[in-house]
């Protein structure tokens, strides 16, 4: 296991060196989108529009912060991953974006899995539930979009992070996925809980 | 008769006890989780979210970005005056939002706009439960996160699904962990809702895991015997803290019954993630308060 410390914009050959279970920590710029983000996205490509934000080589975060409105601007309060599952049906406009790492929870699908493969990128998992850790890392609130239409959870925050992590490698560029194995092996073990053959 | 339940009583309660903190119960087996966890990356996990609770105590800022959705429990006797209570709590949990303490997270559930302070229809779930007997205001506000009820499962059983031994259900319970997998922030709690009809098992799962200690013995010696072995055959899944491995995934389960009709069982599988923003208190008409969740075990 590995122990990357990754800048933004990333590379393609960065994230494509990167293993199931390896450690990366990033500094530079993440961009949070949840659900509504994703759905704006997805329209604005759709009406050949400009996206507000380059995601290419980019991080996006799955993750709605706690904010303070201070003089200059914002800080962030509190700030951790949601359930990336959700965020699972817009796997291939993701990839097309070339966003090369995504932040969440939970760990994503098959979807996902192909589109990592596809176009270069890795899943990683930060910590659930770790809202004052994970805002330690972030430095300053470089801007926000879309802040007025879907609310504080759902806009665009564009975060300047510094040696974010430890984030945890949980699917690779290469098909690997720590959540589909953990599933399988105890899919296994309910097999032989459960089904006892007649007569047994 | 009056309790002296005060606006800043109850805005230091929510804030101090439900936003900043978690439940001392759900602390003490985080602790003993990590004190038993042999995988060195769920160690590294648990340890990592034991110090995010001390770190949002010092700071005062919310444990986790994500305030789940707003239940408060309310329980009261005979002559208990509990008028200004419910819009009390309403009004301090739109403050505590404006303050910092939890996130703007209501919508409108169709056309998805954010309200921006938590207020909303419903908002906060509200439920009265009266006793006579009860000589106390009981009030238990819970914050449950909503990203883990996304592995949440409710099925209809018939007699002959139920199966000898409850088996049938004990399989679609531990089905529902392997699909939910990390998703319900473990390691998590499980209330599972037996019996009634479906709203009857979907709130008894709720309640199981918002209103009871985690470190409580279930009174039914049957319920009690099913807990444990759920609980064992959870943590022997190797989903592990985060969902990357390791032996900690439940920290408890917890099952609500009710008696239900002789052609159906309805079952309701409910997840907590392991933030558990939940307080409770009892406030007693010479003003005396008592805490609940303490970490002792019963």
């Amino acid at each position: 296991m590995k122990e990357e410390h990754l800048n933004t914009p990333m590379q393609k050959e960065q994230v494509l060196n990167l293993d199931v279970g390896d450690v990366v920590y990033i500094t530079g710029v993440v961009c949070t989108a949840r659900d509504m983000a994703h759905l704006r996205i997805k329209k604005v490509l759709h009406d050949k529009e400009s996206l507000p934000e380059d995601f290419n080589g980019g991080v996006i975060f799955h993750a709605g912060p706690v904010v303070k409105k201070v003089d200059d601007g914002w800080k962030i309060w509190a700030i951790g991953p949601t359930t990336s599952t959700r965020m699972e049906p817009y796997a291939e406009m993701v990839g097309q974006l070339s966003v090369r790492a995504i932040v969440g929870k939970g760990g994503m699908g098959e979807s996902t899995s192909q589109s990592l493969t596809k176009y270069g990128g890795v899943y990683l998992l930060a910590v659930p539930g770790c809202g004052v850790v994970h805002a330690e890392a972030v430095k300053k609130v470089l801007r926000v979009h879309w802040l007025e239409e879907l609310g504080v959870p759902e806009a665009i925050w564009v975060l300047e992070v510094n040696g974010w992590g430890p984030l945890v490698v949980g699917m690779d560029s290469h098909g690997g996925s720590i959540f589909k194995d953990i599933a399988q092996k105890a899919t296994i073990l309910k097999e032989q809980w459960f089904n006892v053959k007649p007569g047994f | 008769m009056s309790q002296k339940i005060t606006k800043d009583r109850i805005s230091s309660f929510l804030r101090e006890r439900c936003c900043t903190t978690i439940s001392p119960d759900v602390m003490y087996l985080m602790k003993k989780a990590y004190a038993e966890e042999t995988s060195s990356s769920a160690k590294e996990m648990l340890k990592t979210q034991i110090e995010n609770v001390g770190m949002a105590e010092n700071q005062k800022k919310p444990v986790c970005q994500s305030p789940g959705f707003p239940t408060v429990y309310i329980r009261y006797g005979k002559g208990m005056n509990i008028d200004e209570l419910a819009d009390m709590l309403k009004k301090e949990i739109v403050n505590a939002t404006k303050d910092g303490f939890l996130r703007p997270s209501m919508v409108h559930s169709l056309t998805r706009k954010n309200t921006g302070d938590n207020s909303g229809v419903g908002i906060p779930n509200i439920e009265l439960e009266y006793d006579s007997a009860l000589g106390f205001v009981e009030v238990i506000i819970s914050f449950k996160g909503c990203g883990a009820e996304l592995g949440n499962a409710m099925k209809i059983f018939t007699p002959a699904q139920i199966g000898e031994d409850a088996k049938g259900i004990k399989e679609f319970v531990i089905d529902t962990a392997i699909q939910a997998g990390g998703k319900p922030c473990p390691p998590f709690a499980l209330g599972i809702g037996i019996g009634g009809q479906m709203d009857i098992a979907a709130k008894l799962s709720r309640r199981a895991v918002s209103v009871r200690r985690w470190t409580d013995h279930n009174p039914d010696p049957d319920l009690a015997a099913m807990e444990e072995e759920l609980l064992d055959k959870i943590n022997q899944l190797g989903i592990g803290p985060g969902g990357i491995g390791g032996k900690t995934t439940a920290l408890a389960v917890k099952i609500g019954m009710s008696h239900t009709h002789t052609a159906t069982c309805p079952v309701a599988v409910n997840f907590h993630c392991w933030v558990a923003r939940r307080a409770g208190m009892r406030i007693y008409p010479d003003g005396r308060i008592q805490y609940l969740f303490d970490e002792e075990v019963s």
